[in-house]
């Protein structure tokens, strides 16, 4: 039963990001976008524990390419239309409000 | 202002009926609301209305329906924490008009 | 069969709407026999906290109103336990409520058919 996690927040001083890893399952999936596209600025805490952890990951091109994020190459960016996919092709969506 | 009589003191009501304040309540009121709905009140409604006010008490809020009929099987038995007794007491609506009668806000979970 | 749903409740109790909302939705779930559990997460765990006065912000009293939960049908609470014992929560107030760690979080979220974080 694969959940796709979304996260929106900063993960600056917010601790949605780090709930949300320790909550994955091995088949879950996490996608980024708004302000928690900013957990891919190289050489902060948030990537580094991104890097380390490797899970399936999504970025919302666009919010990334507007913050002046770099989406690594471990990290896959995707549009509106991928992000709908996404959606349905997991079992349910937990949107991190 | 929608108010209610009772005695030589005008109660304040809101649009559905509802003591405004809370603290109005006492038995008089109780049965005053009840002279308005056509009902008088029993020792059975007696009962209800002093469960409802303790509910309120402790959890402060008003039950909706399934939880008041837990709650009263859970206080006086499932001989009258069932939905037939309460609904006959209460015309069919016993977490709202039950409500009402013993003086608490409206249940907001009774949709 | 209704679909279960889990609702996550993470934010603190008196600094905003977010836990009252969580509550909210999961008094009006359990009203309608819905069946629907309820998780503390987070800064969430923190209203759960024991000897907590609402009067002396004057607002409702969630505390009290969490206590309810089980008379609404609402019979599976649970909290994080490292978010309990990071906040050095040691009473709660809220017997019903069952501590998980964090793997027994990701399988109770499999569980549920969705889940609303809030």
């Amino acid at each position: 039963m694969p959940t796709l996690h979304v996260l929106s927040h900063s993960p600056f001083g917010d601790e949605r990001l780090t709930s949300c890893l320790r909550l994955l399952g091995a088949a879950d999936a996490l996608l980024l976008c708004g302000d928690a596209t900013y957990a891919l600025q190289a050489g902060t805490a948030p990537f580094e524990a991104l890097n380390t952890r490797r899970v399936k990951l999504f970025v919302l091109a666009e919010d990334a390419e507007a913050r002046a994020v770099q989406v690594p190459d471990w990290a896959e960016a995707v549009d509106y239309p991928a992000f709908v996919d996404l959606s349905i092709h997991h079992d349910k969506v937990n949107t991190w409000l | 202002m929608n108010a209610l009589t009772v005695g030589a003191r005008a109660i304040e009501l809101d649009k559905d009926g509802f003591l405004v304040d809370l603290d109005d309540w006492s038995a008089e009121v109780a049965s005053a609301l009840a002279a308005v709905e056509n009902i008088e009140l029993t020792p059975e409604h007696w009962e209800v209305l002093e469960l409802l006010r303790s509910f309120y008490t402790e959890f402060q809020l008003s039950p909706a329906t399934r939880p008041l009929i837990k709650y009263t099987a859970l206080k006086l038995g499932p001989d009258k924490g069932n939905s037939l007794h309460l609904n006959r007491l209460f015309k069919g609506t016993p977490a709202k008009l039950a409500a009402k009668l013993a003086g608490l806000p409206k249940p907001t979970n009774c949709l | 069969m209704a679909k279960s749903l889990l609702i996550i409740s993470r934010q603190s109790p008196w600094s905003g709407p977010g836990a009252r909302e969580a509550l909210d939705i999961v008094l009006a779930g359990g009203a309608f026999d819905l069946p629907i559990g309820l998780l503390f997460l987070d800064d969430g765990v923190l209203q759960l906290a024991a000897g907590q006065n609402a009067k002396a912000l004057q607002q409702k009293d969630l505390s009290a109103n969490l206590q309810a939960l089980p008379m609404f049908g609402v019979e599976e609470l649970f909290y994080c336990a490292d978010s309990a014992s990071q906040r050095g929560l040691a009473n709660l107030s809220l017997d019903e409520a069952q501590p998980l760690a964090a793997e027994h979080i990701t399988a109770l979220i499999d569980r549920y058919d969705q889940v609303i974080t809030l």
